[in-house]
């Protein structure tokens, strides 16, 4: 993994074909949690549709507007009134549909990137914010999974990650916890080539 | 690092008593809660691209969404403050909306 850089008027990482798969799966079941399935990702997940009755579509109904049961997708979609639920399900009533697609449209932008041959990712300035909120919402998930709820929890989390795991910790949070924080330092550095360029 | 005041959001209205004005008249506003996940340098992007502010007003704003756990980033009526918060919710920051006096 190499961190984005600005060259020729795009901006350029690098990620090897190990990393982007793994990225891309993540990307595409945060896809999936937003009820908008990429489709055709390997084998197993095109059985998985051939057999769902409701097919590589939506999966989701815009008649329901409360608040998302499984909390990494209620961090996607989260309540807009701490207090009145009134101006909440109002909020989603009206929201809901057009921010679903927006995340899994951003989410396919970057999925369609990480799919292409070779280990250079491009990115041209005018998506760059896509790319940036796409990460954005993969690390959600992805925290949402881990427990972070705190900023301490984020420092354990990047801590297992650099330290490795403990005897009794077990090698699926270890993974998750790597995947994340080399999330984390690849949005970090496309931020970083992103601030200057923004009139002051 | 604690900031020492509260700073306030200039809204035209700020310092007209709550008391004298009918409910749907006080104005709304976008609060930003703080969160673990994202990127200090990724929220003052999106204040600076999305409202336009200054590089010194994004951080001022979001060191206090940092260290105070929330900041009143605009202000208006309920309808433009709905079209805010949904443009915090799509780049994934935790957004509500109240009016003012709840």
């Amino acid at each position: 993994m190499r961190a984005f850089s600005f060259r020729r008027g795009e901006y350029l990482a690098e990620l090897d074909p190990h990393e982007r798969t793994i990225i891309s799966r993540v990307i595409a079941d945060t896809s999936q949690l937003l009820g908008v399935p990429l489709g055709r990702l390997d084998e197993a997940s095109e059985l998985e549709e051939a057999s769902s009755a409701v097919g590589p579509s939506m999966t989701w109904s815009a008649d329901d507007v409360s608040e998302p049961a499984d909390p990494a997708l209620a961090r996607l979609l989260p309540s807009a009134s701490k207090e009145d639920d009134g101006v909440a399900d109002e909020f989603r009533r009206l929201t809901e549909a057009d921010l679903r697609s927006a995340k899994a449209a951003r989410l396919r932008m970057v999925f369609d990137e990480l799919r292409r041959p070779g280990t250079k990712i491009h990115v041209p300035t005018e998506r760059a914010m896509d790319w940036a909120a796409a990460l954005t919402d993969v690390r959600l998930v992805l925290a949402e999974r881990l427990g972070i709820r705190t900023d301490s929890d984020a420092e354990d989390v990047y801590r297992l990650s650099t330290m490795g795991a403990e005897a009794d910790e077990d090698e699926i949070r270890e993974a998750l916890a790597l995947l994340y924080s080399a999330l984390t330092w690849l949005q970090e550095s496309l931020l970083q080539v992103m601030l200057p360029t923004l009139p002051d | 690092m604690v900031l020492a005041t509260q700073l306030p959001v200039a809204t035209p209205e700020a310092d007209i008593e709550e008391g004298i004005r009918p409910a749907h008249d006080r104005p709304w506003r976008t609060i930003v809660w703080n969160d673990p996940v994202n990127l200090m340098s990724y929220v003052a992007y999106v204040f600076r691209s999305y409202f336009g502010f200054s590089a010194e007003k994004a951080n001022r704003l979001m060191l206090q969404v940092h260290n105070e756990g929330r900041s009143a980033v605009s202000s208006g009526t309920r309808e433009q403050m709905e079209v805010d918060v949904q443009a915090m919710h799509s780049y994934g920051l935790w957004a509500t909306l109240s009016q003012d006096g709840d």
